[in-house]
């Protein structure tokens, strides 16, 4: 595994206001914010794919029910979520899970690199909360047809496979292969940009994802007990 | 008005395949393919808020998918957008109604130059579908607090909705139900990263289509 110093997917950065509106600060800002307000049990942290995820009914139905946060944020990188999980949005909350999303947009990096900054973060993630469980998700395939970011996101996948046992208490759950038709192609109704998800893509992520996480919850017999009391 | 040749968001311009998996071409090619399948009364074109629109069950109670198309591309500028009419989005159907919802990704060009962008679709659709009226929506505001790209959208709307004002075939709406509080801030409910709408913020938006139709 590359050494974090000397892999730029894990060097935490912030997003520079390249457009004027500031919008990318003023999300980080109100994550944290967030932090202060409430106690979940899961945190949702990733890019677009789990930012997306919030405004459909799928997370009314899913996910705000397992008192869960969602700190998805367009655009970022690894080392954008690094930051932002070293800057405030980890503080005064202590999720059992948390789901992790993220790689598909480090461009300028390589499928090793992209999987070392996730690793990064899973590891940053076990250390600043030793009790949760770390759910990694695989990256999705994108492009109508096959293309190179396909097989670049699919050996990251493998990559993760290998390295995340060795973290222990961290899980992985890859649905890359419900997309696929068999002629190769994946369906706008599925994915209505070839990259994000429509309610209908979601739904197909959503269940095992669901039942993973109520598995997880229900691991500690005793506070739930305790809760319904 | 700009000439052509001097505004880069009035020139047809296709975008790049940067990140290279081809999939703003690929939405082009099945837009294009869908103007040969159907025949929509409404065709809506322009950036993610008209792409993301659809997404969210609320507008499906206001346009059946039967009779409308929706040709949005996240990312698109005024340039992307006519390059995708130019270019066979506008061929073998013959709507009522074109609704034009593009400006908000021009970055680095001034508002006349945008607002010429936005008039230079709108031609382009009066040529191509002398029959249809061409809707223009106002750019929405956007960043949590007053900033620089505020001011730009909103003169956009104002050059445009002047320039529209002498046209028949075409008109300016303002969709916005004011999305800027009186502490100038917009809320996270109504824009979930202070630029795209949350469901709460298109059903805020679809009151304005109903108190205007």
């Amino acid at each position: 595994m590359s050494g974090d110093d000397l892999n730029p997917a894990a060097v935490p950065q912030p997003v520079e206001d390249r457009q004027g509106d500031g919008r990318w600060m003023s999300q980080h800002t109100r994550f944290m914010q967030e932090c202060k307000d409430g106690e979940p049990e899961v945190l949702f942290v990733g890019d677009s794919m789990v930012q997306l995820m919030k405004q459909y009914e799928i997370w009314k139905e899913m996910f705000s029910p397992l008192h869960a946060l969602n700190f998805g944020l367009a655009g970022d990188t690894t080392c954008n979520v690094l930051w932002r999980l070293q800057n405030g949005e980890l503080e005064n909350i202590r999720p059992k899970v948390v789901v992790l999303w993220v790689g598909t947009n480090n461009h300028d990096h390589t499928a090793e690199q992209v999987a070392g900054g996730i690793v990064a973060i899973a590891q940053l993630l076990t250390n600043r909360l030793p009790k949760a469980k770390i759910v990694v998700l695989g990256l999705l395939p994108r492009g109508e047809q096959p293309n190179p970011l396909r097989e670049k996101n699919a050996a990251v996948n493998r990559l993760l496979r290998s390295w995340l046992p060795r973290l222990g208490q961290t899980l992985f759950l890859d649905v890359s292969n419900e997309f696929i038709h068999s002629d190769g192609t994946i369906s706008s109704q599925d994915m209505f940009d070839y990259l994000h998800l429509t309610p209908a893509g979601y739904n197909t992520l959503a269940k095992p994802l669901s039942d993973l996480l109520l598995q997880i919850l229900e691991e500690t017999p005793e506070e739930r007990r305790a809760s319904l009391v | 008005m700009s000439a052509e040749a001097s505004n880069p968001a009035a020139t047809p311009t296709p975008c790049e395949d940067s990140q290279g998996d081809g999939r703003w071409m690929s939405q082009h090619v099945r837009f294009v393919s869908e103007c040969k399948e159907r025949e929509p009364d409404v065709v809506f074109v322009g950036d993610s808020l008209v792409q993301l629109m659809h997404q969210f069950g609320i507008w499906r109670q206001l346009f059946s998918p039967l009779h409308c198309l929706n040709f949005g591309i996240g990312g698109d500028a005024t340039q992307h957008v006519l390059w995708r009419l130019s270019n066979g989005e506008l061929d073998n159907i013959s709507p009522k109604v074109v609704v034009l919802w593009v400006g908000t990704n021009n970055h680095g060009h001034t508002a006349e130059q945008i607002a010429g962008g936005i008039m230079e679709i709108v031609q382009l659709i009066h040529n191509k579908l002398p029959n249809a009226h061409t809707l223009v929506l106002g750019v929405l505001p956007r960043g949590r607090v007053p900033n620089p790209l505020r001011e730009r959208n909103a003169e956009v709307n104002k050059l445009v909705q002047d320039a529209l004002s002498s046209l028949s075939h075409a008109s300016f709406f303002n969709v916005d139900p004011g999305f800027v509080l009186s502490d100038g801030s917009i809320s996270h409910q109504d824009m979930y990263d202070y630029l795209h709408l949350t469901a709460h913020g298109y059903q805020a938006e679809k009151l304005r289509w109903y108190t205007k139709h």
